[in-house]
């Protein structure tokens, strides 16, 4: 079977012009190139879920652009479902769909059920198909009380569910997918994260996404490809990526009087502030609902936040490791 | 859900039935907005309330040596004003879309941006252009004025649309510019300038000296304002077969220059990245 994504040597470099300082910087300026993907390699089979993470500025979004053929890369190449993204663009459209969790595709200004109405011209589907697809997705999503209601006018985890619903209402092929959770609340991001693990799995589609959220990585993904500076620093299955990186959870415990102190294994105090105390766990030595029940044992805890590391501290925890 | 395969189940690639879509959706949303709608009529209604009385003065006074014109010249900017209130931002919504960034959901699409949106645009244009016309003959019969004959109101249907479509393409032109620009306003100034000077928005360019005369009627300004709204000073068929003429010739080059524009912007956003 031919792979879905082949990637070799792909790079993108900007360039701007930077006044230099002074008054000679009325008249001429320099030119500054920025190497944002710097000769990435990578293939990824038909029906793989992977996953793109990396720091802010680390190539992510850039690759996926390349990939979805919005833009041209300064170097290497990339096929993807056998054609190369940025030259056959509107004939990769047909196969593939894409979110952007920051921007969206569809009418703000109109009810979601024209929007969907107008890209199944837009892709040229038959109307039973058509039908058919959205049928299934407003139930697997719960549209049926939004659809007519405009998109601008939709809370952030109705407005994604609509626009996940409209990236697959042509049948693509593959999910491109940048920061589909971001924003949302945990229910929300739950639901979003079933539904692609979902949808891929029954239907055998290969998805590709960028995310800050090591959840999405962990629950969506079966593969995880970390980028640095727009290079790759790992390339490897989410399984082994969780055992040695993504094992961390940092919990606050809000508390009235003086904060809390536990001694249990895997568990160190960080630097915390008045009435708030912020503890690391390893959860692969001690479960966090052990941490949260002796922590309500002792008494004073007025709230507690559980939070993945910041995406941050992993990469520099995977870029220590392989230096 | 079912657990199909995903398949590629699309009909043949067409643009029509996609455009005609996108035209019926612009056309009801402009409709659903009827509040909107109902104030551009009266904001209609204010000015040629307004321009009647300027206009019947002048006639009135009978200014000595003043150029005599015949036919009504509150109805002619009746029309030419019919035609500008029908025009969608279409330079707002380019600059917006290029400079914020929301190109990109459009260049994964299968179908021309610029094909799609014109056709949106231009639906809803057609409904306010139909609500104005009606406001325009509901105006026209009460104010009790000599009606123009009728062979005016068919050249100036025809007309009218198409002098929407050469109105569009020059305000796109101005909104296009945004792939370089970080505002089109003076793009658009310059145009709103040169349609009061050359399209003859307020009165006729037929009162210009013969060599500026013939400059305004080549221009795209006139085709889109003051060929639509001559037919109901003085219409002929000759006329209208003229103004036909230059609308279609201005039609063939905006919409090449729209194209040119967009291959440049495109290639760059695609080299560059979007905003």
């Amino acid at each position: 079977m031919s792979a879905a994504i082949t990637v070799r040597q792909l790079s993108k470099a900007y360039s701007y012009a930077r006044r230099r300082p002074g008054l000679s910087g009325l008249f001429s300026k320099d030119q500054v190139i920025v190497e944002a993907v710097a000769g990435v390699d990578f293939t990824i089979q038909p029906g793989e879920r992977v996953a793109i993470i990396g720091p802010n500025g680390a190539g992510k979004s850039t690759t996926l652009k390349m990939l979805s053929g919005i833009l041209e890369p300064s170097g290497g190449s990339a096929t993807v479902l056998g054609l190369v993204p940025w030259r056959d663009r509107k004939a990769l459209a047909y196969r593939i769909g894409v979110v952007f969790g920051q921007r969206s595709q569809l009418w703000g200004e109109l009810p979601a059920r024209d929007s969907f109405n107008l890209l199944r011209h837009i892709y040229d589907q038959d109307v039973a198909v058509f039908a058919r697809r959205l049928g299934d997705l407003t139930e697997r999503f719960a549209l049926a009380d939004i659809l007519d209601q405009p998109v601008n006018r939709m809370s952030l985890g109705q407005r994604m569910r609509c626009e996940i619903t409209a990236s697959l209402l042509h049948g693509p092929n593959l999910l491109f997918l940048d920061e589909p959770t971001i924003g949302l609340d945990v229910t929300a991001k739950a639901a979003i994260r079933d539904f692609i693990r979902e949808h891929a799995r029954d239907h055998g589609q290969t998805v590709l996404l960028t995310s800050h959220d090591t959840r999405d990585i962990e629950l969506v993904c079966d593969r995880v490809i970390v980028v640095n500076q727009g290079r790759i620093v790992v390339d490897q299955p989410t399984a082994e990526l969780r055992k040695r990186f993504l094992g961390r959870k940092i919990i606050t415990f809000q508390s009235a009087g003086a904060g809390v102190s536990l001694d249990l294994p895997g568990v160190t105090r960080r630097a915390s502030e008045a009435h708030a105390t912020i503890l690391e766990v390893d959860t692969r030595v001690t479960r966090v609902e052990l941490v949260i029940a002796a922590a309500l044992a002792a008494g004073g805890i007025e709230d507690v936040t559980i939070e993945d590391p910041p995406m941050e501290e992993v990469i520099h925890d995977i870029y220590a490791a392989h230096g | 859900m079912t657990s199909t395969p995903l398949t590629a189940d699309a009909r043949a690639p067409s643009l029509l039935p996609a455009a005609w879509a996108a035209f019926r959706i612009g056309a009801g949303q402009t409709a659903a907005g009827w509040t909107v709608l109902a104030g551009r009529c009266l904001f209609y209604t204010l000015i040629m309330v307004v321009i009647s009385a300027l206009w019947d003065k002048v006639a009135a006074e009978q200014v000595a040596g003043a150029i005599r014109l015949s036919g009504d010249l509150a109805i002619y900017v009746g029309a030419t004003e019919w035609i500008t209130l029908s025009l969608p931002a279409l330079h707002i919504k380019f600059e917006d879309e290029i400079r914020g960034g929301q190109l990109e959901p459009h260049l994964l699409r299968p179908k021309p941006y610029l094909l799609m949106t014109f056709a949106q645009s231009l639906g809803g244009a057609l409904v306010r252009m139909a609500a104005l016309g009606a406001t325009g003959m509901t105006l026209l019969l009460l104010s009790g004025r000599a009606r123009p004959p009728m062979e005016a109101f068919g050249y100036l249907a025809v007309l009218g649309v198409l002098a929407l479509i050469v109105g569009m393409l020059l305000y796109g032109l101005a909104g296009l510019g945004a792939f370089w620009a970080r505002r089109v306003l003076p793009f658009q100034l310059v145009i709103q300038k040169l349609m009061f000077l050359l399209g003859g928005l307020f009165a006729p360019i037929s009162l210009y000296p013969g060599w500026l005369r013939q400059v305004g009627e080549a221009s795209p300004f006139a085709a889109h304002l003051y060929w639509a709204g001559a037919q109901v000073m003085a219409p002929s068929f000759g006329m209208f077969a003229t103004a036909l003429a230059w609308q279609g010739f201005w039609i063939v080059v905006l919409t090449g220059g729209w194209v040119i524009l967009w291959r440049a912007g495109l290639a760059k956003v695609l080299r560059e990245g979007g905003a």
